[in-house]
């Protein structure tokens, strides 16, 4: 393709920095653009430690129309931006390297809830668990419950296809959206999928869901709900060893009981939960507890539980507890929810991992991991979703001191490297982001990458939208030659 | 201890590379090829144009099976029936029934979206899928997913292949959820008499009750009559899981009205109804709209018009002979009327899919589907010659 050749004018030098604020503040108002580095200061990272980046400037549209004019106003300048969420993420995905991060969370706007049919409209920056809440008093569910239901937005849900303990039983949110309106990086608005949940053609919203902010920013999401379980029962089981517990999981399992949630803790975790302002009651000599969680109808349930209570004693369990009422389920449930909150009283970082393992790996993939732990020196905390063998093992240390920040990278990448030996994931629920982007190449061949770009070309041609971010650049076999593909940062 | 269940069976392998070969040899001379399982749907009579078939007949087979995972992994070629001989070994299936018989391959399955009444509870095919090996147009061999039950690694090309009905690529092996056999699975049906408001009153009770069935299809008159269950329309409902959940949900049900449990088979029979139709619409709205219309649907029965509805999903299919169709609408040229027929029966914004149509009805009534700039992009980047499965969707 021949680029037509342009006379060096001034209506070619990229916009300065102020001047962008500028327009960008015609859009949204004044206020809701920041610029000054001391500002932007809180935008420098997500969930992720030890990454920093800092943003050129950060807009925030209040409405749908003012995101559509945004989007527009940096395609007609050719610039770069990220779209954020709440900032939770674990990935990196929400940063920005001196380009203009767009921050959906005022976009908080609940559009329509249609109880009869069960289903509801949102905009991206509506918080999950607002979601539930308002849903709530007509015994309806939004079934994806990712532990920071509480900070984290649909908006971001979406974009990272973000999954949480109960997806175990009702799938991640690619299960449970039924549409979207979409704003591509060129300022055009397509509609996704369709609210009535069957659609011809080819599923964009499946390519859509879980694509990172690399393919534009969601306007709003239409989500199934659920009806809420007539029984919920939860079970903690806690045993002297690992092992008995991991072989605990692989046994439900197998035995065909499909839990609401199975979640892991090991003694390390427990100790820490314990210690803080999240203590559940977990017993502290325990070496690792089973929260194992039950819905559906009073009689099923009942049933099932008796089998999963026998099945974690044959096990080797010490005590199996039920929870006697919700006072009891939240408190167990706190701790669980809390444990990477926990960890702040160990050091001031936490690094986590979110790789998957086939399931009946689960007990020799953690006893390679105690393994790599003891090898580096370095006490590694597992707290997981075990039903569906997502591993979460965390190392709390302190980013600033450089042995140690090494010890942990080099113990990290080992686990992630055995992970992948055992044919699992490199993630499961955070996203790749900036953090996972070097696993990328062992996992995929080069001709698979290539079609991620490729499909990302489609949605992004001018790569503007979180550049740098999910698929390594060099694995993308066109993008080379592509002279628009050079972007332009410069402001 | 994870326990490698030994390779049941080896169908004689086609292989990735032969899939690769043909592809590339057909990228040269521009010979477009018609993607095909084992040619029980085809191409529901969609207008193909096409040179050659590429047949994944062949290539069939476990590539691996870990029943303590509830993952199955598989080659493209093999049919839903060894799928569910291998796994009910180990007391597993893939809850996974599109309409037809079990002859169908998987990755026809897939291509297709196909799916039946299980999909109220299990999900889509969509749902089901955890990854999938494919070679696109240009004969590169391409992986998405991955074979662990949750996995957000890269941007979802299982997704994308799924329903686009060979378009993109040619499914060569997929990675699919199981789930273990619910101790108890029994199918109830339910007669339905009466008026139209007493219907629409039994639907609205059924969904507020207290019951997960696996599966709950209305049945107009005609199909009811063809499975030998009764002149008038009827409501069949599968549900599984322990003894006393299901128990409890019978008993729910018998507060509201009188059932009867019926064959297992039933299903299947219902299934394969459709295996004789030249026609087959499905259009979506939303349930609730569904309860209302559908109590109308089933008593205005027409002649030769067999149709289901799911009220969970809110999902009508209609299917039938041209020849019905055009008794029933009363036109001469019974190739427009399925247009009628669904304009008239669509209630409120809802979606009409056409299944399968007769050839020469589909330039008529199927609108191109993937004439959007976001589809034509992604059909042209990993089709760039144009080979696989032209027209099948439009153009």
């Amino acid at each position: 393709m021949t680029q037509p050749t342009r006379a060096p004018t001034l209506a070619h030098t990229p916009p300065t920095r102020s001047a962008i604020a500028e327009r960008l503040a015609e859009i949204v108002g004044e206020r809701h653009v920041l610029s000054r580095p001391s500002e932007l200061l809180v935008y420098n990272s997500d969930g992720l430690p030890g990454y920093r980046r800092q943003p050129r400037l950060a807009v925030f549209p209040g409405t749908r129309e003012e995101t559509i004019a945004v989007v527009r106003l940096l395609a007609d300048e050719g610039l770069p931006f990220v779209p954020r969420g709440a900032g939770t993420g674990l990935s990196g995905g929400a940063l920005a390297d001196d380009i203009v991060v767009i921050g959906l969370h005022r976009l908080k706007k609940i559009i329509s809830l249609d109880v009869e049919n069960r289903r509801a409209t949102v905009e991206p920056g509506v918080v999950n668990l607002r979601l539930n809440k308002h849903v709530a008093p007509h015994s309806l569910l939004y079934a994806p419950d990712p532990s920071s239901e509480a900070a984290c937005t649909i908006g971001g849900n979406v974009a990272e296809n973000a999954g949480g303990p109960h997806c175990l039983k009702y799938g991640v949110t690619l299960n449970h959206v039924l549409a979207m309106t979409v704003v591509l990086p060129s300022g055009e608005v397509v509609e996704l999928g369709s609210k009535v949940g069957e659609r011809d053609g080819y599923d964009l919203r499946g390519a859509f869901i879980g694509s990172e902010g690399c393919f534009g920013l969601a306007l709003d999401i239409t989500v199934k709900l659920m009806v809420k379980p007539q029984t919920v029962r939860t079970l903690l089981a806690d045993f002297t060893s690992v092992d008995q517990a991991a072989h605990v999981t692989s046994a439900i399992i197998a035995s065909g009981i499909v839990p609401a949630a199975l979640e892991f803790m090991d003694g390390p975790t427990i100790r820490v939960v314990e210690d803080s302002i999240y203590a559940a009651g977990y017993p502290r000599d325990a070496e690792a507890i089973l929260l194992i969680e039950l819905d559906g109808l009073d009689a099923g349930v009942s049933a099932d539980l008796e089998a999963v209570r026998r099945i974690c004693l044959d096990g080797g369990a010490r005590n199996v507890k039920v929870a006697r009422d919700d006072a009891e389920r939240m408190k167990l449930w706190q701790g669980r929810k809390k444990a990477f909150g926990a960890m702040g009283r160990l050091a001031p970082h936490l690094i986590v991992q979110d790789a998957v393992i086939p399931r009946t790996r689960l007990p020799d993939i953690l006893a390679t991991i105690r393994a790599i732990s003891e090898k580096y020196g370095v006490v590694v905390c597992n707290v997981f979703h075990a039903g569906d063998g997502n591993l979460h093992p965390n190392i709390a240390y302190s980013a600033d001191d450089p042995a140690e920040s090494e010890r942990v990278h080099k113990a990290m990448t080992e686990i992630m490297r055995a992970c992948i030996d055992a044919g699992g994931s490199i993630t499961g629920e955070h996203g790749v982001g900036l953090d996972k982007m070097g696993y990328m190449e062992s996992i995929f061949s080069e001709s698979s990458l290539n079609a991620m770009c490729e499909l990302r070309a489609v949605f992004d041609p001018e790569r503007r939208s979180n550049p740098g971010k999910v698929v390594p650049v060099h694995a993308c076999k066109e993008w080379h030659a592509v002279p628009g593909g050079r972007l332009r940062v410069s402001m | 201890m994870a326990r490698r269940a030994r390779r049941p069976f080896a169908g004689e392998h086609v292989s990735t590379e032969a899939v690769v070969s043909a592809i590339k040899e057909s990228g040269s001379n521009r010979t477009p090829l018609r993607i095909a399982g084992r040619s029980t749907w085809l191409d529901a009579g969609r207008p193909v144009r096409a040179d050659k078939t590429l047949s994944l007949r062949d290539d069939s087979g476990v590539v691996s099976y870990v029943p303590g995972d509830l993952t199955l992994t598989v080659r493209a070629g093999t049919t839903l029936d060894e799928i569910g001989r291998v796994t009910g070994e180990h007391d597993q299936w893939l809850p996974l029934d599109p309409y037809g018989s079990n002859d169908g391959t998987i990755g026809a399955t897939i291509a297709t979206a196909s799916a039946g009444p299980l999909a109220s509870s299990f999900g889509f095919p969509r749902d089901l899928l955890l990854g999938l090996e494919f070679v696109n147009g240009r004969g590169d061999v391409v992986r998405g997913g991955g074979k662990v039950v949750k996995n957000v690694a890269g941007f979802d090309l299982s997704r994308l292949l799924t329903g686009s009905w060979g378009t993109l690529g040619v499914i060569t092996e997929v990675t699919l959820r199981l789930y273990a056999r619910p101790k108890v699975d029994r199918t109830f049906v339910v007669k339905l008499r009466g008026t139209e408001k007493q219907v629409t009153g039994l639907l609205r009770a059924f969904r507020g009750a207290p019951i997960a069935p696996f599966a709950m299809e209305l049945l107009n008159a005609t199909s009811a009559r063809a499975l030998s269950l009764d002149d008038n329309p009827v409501c069949l409902i599968r549900l599984g899981g322990n003894a006393a959940a299901v128990d409890a949900q019978i008993k729910a049900i018998a507060t509201v009205v009188k059932v009867d449990e019926v064959a297992d088979a039933m299903w299947s029979q219902l299934r394969n109804l459709e295996n004789g139709a030249d026609d087959t619409i499905r259009i979506a709205a939303l349930p609730v709209q569904f309860v209302a219309t559908s109590a109308a649907m089933l008593k205005d029965e027409m002649p030769g018009i067999f149709s289901y509805v799911n009220i969970h999903r809110g999902v009508m299919r209609i299917f039938t002979s041209p020849q019905a169709l055009t008794v029933a609408a009363g036109i001469p040229d019974g190739r427009t009327s399925v247009d009628l027929r669904v304009s008239s029966e669509n209630p409120g914004e809802g979606v009409v899919v056409y299944e399968k149509l007769p050839a020469e009805v589909w330039p008529i009534v199927s609108p191109t589907v993937i004439s959007d700039s976001l589809s034509q992009g992604i059909k042209k980047a990993y089709d760039p010659h144009g080979i696989l499965n032209p027209g099948i969707l439009g153009d």
